[in-house]
């Protein structure tokens, strides 16, 4: 890096070129770097260069959206808003979802009700069934007891007479 | 009636849809992904403050573009073809977009040869870049945009101009 004449180095000449091109550099420091750039083909280039880009490229088009694009997005947005819950909706929303869960609620607890009656009735069914059971049976050993006495009872009168009648 | 989200697409579908295409140099692409931003814009309208929404909208958009270009780049390594960097057509498209007259063909040329250098440029400098100085943003705004401090925006925009005029000076030696 060369120092020239005019004050300013090379090193630094190349520093202030985007500040200069930016227009933040200051006055004083603008006309050292003019001076500079005078008498430095090499710096004068790279200025040059970097100026002709800076041009080109705040030259360059910003090129539209194509309207088709905005129309899918206003397209998707108005069906998003059809779906989307506004206050008054979400609170229908919400009772409805109550409404809801208050029947099926309801529902299951209807049937869980009638099927512990089912199970009630059967248990009772079965009681009332084991007592008709036991009544009868006791009946049955009642009758046999009795039946089983009578025999014996027909039984000794029927020994007893030969013996008596001999 | 126009609604808010409506005049704020309409406002920035240009600058979302301009950064996307030279970040991405494809133009189906670029209203592909204009398209994914506008309609995160409308599902988040109630989260970004009105004054944010510009640089909220930028950000979105390049890192939209960045997954783009990772996709890009995997299938890429995977020896699909994809398209990459302002060159060819698009960079013609976008360098011959204004009439240029006999005695600016040259400038149209160069023009031509500095977006292909543009689409060649990495990040961060390759947005800072188109959004320096193709929209014209100041260095806050850029900051905001990309969520970065200004001073570095300033150091990523420095490094990019020159990165593009070392290219550019390669080219012009004989």
């Amino acid at each position: 890096m060369n120092r020239k004449d005019d004050g300013l180095d090379c090193r630094q000449a190349l520093l202030w070129i985007e500040p200069s091109l930016d227009g933040e550099l200051p006055q004083g420091d603008e006309a050292l770097l003019r001076r500079h750039l005078e008498s430095c083909p090499a710096c004068a280039a790279e200025r040059a260069l970097a100026g002709e880009i800076q041009r080109e490229l705040r030259a360059l088009p910003l090129p539209e959206c194509p309207p088709e694009v905005l129309e899918r997005v206003r397209r998707a947005g108005a069906q998003g808003a059809l779906v989307v819950p506004f206050p008054a909706r979400r609170l229908r929303m919400a009772l409805a979802a109550a409404v809801l869960a208050l029947t099926v609620g309801g529902g299951a607890a209807w049937i869980i009700e009638i099927e512990r009656r089912e199970e009630r009735a059967s248990s009772e069914a079965v009681a009332r069934a084991t007592a008709e059971a036991r009544f009868a049976l006791a009946y049955v050993g009642r009758v046999s007891r009795r039946t089983g006495l009578e025999l014996r009872d027909d039984m000794r009168q029927r020994m007893s007479v030969p013996a008596e009648s001999q | 009636m126009t609604t808010a989200f409506e005049s704020t697409a309409e406002q920035y579908q240009r600058r979302v849809y301009s950064f996307a295409r030279y970040l991405l140099s494809n133009p189906e692409e670029a209203e592909d992904v204009t398209q994914e931003v506008l309609l995160r814009l409308w599902r988040h309208r109630d989260g970004v403050e009105q004054e944010r929404v510009g640089a909220w909208l930028l950000r979105v958009t390049r890192n939209a573009c960045y997954d783009l270009l990772r996709r890009r780049r995997a299938a890429a390594a995977h020896g699909v073809e994809v398209a990459g960097g302002l060159e060819g057509e698009e960079a013609q498209s976008l360098a011959s977009t204004e009439p240029d007259p006999e005695s600016r063909m040259r400038d149209a040329d160069f023009r031509r040869r500095l977006l292909e250098e543009l689409g060649r440029l990495g990040e961060p400098y390759k947005s800072v870049v188109i959004l320096r100085e193709v929209q014209g943003l100041s260095h806050r705004e850029i900051g905001e945009a990309l969520g970065i401090p200004e001073v570095t925006v300033r150091v990523h925009l420095h490094r990019g101009r020159l990165k593009l005029r070392e290219q550019l000076r390669e080219e012009r030696r004989p």
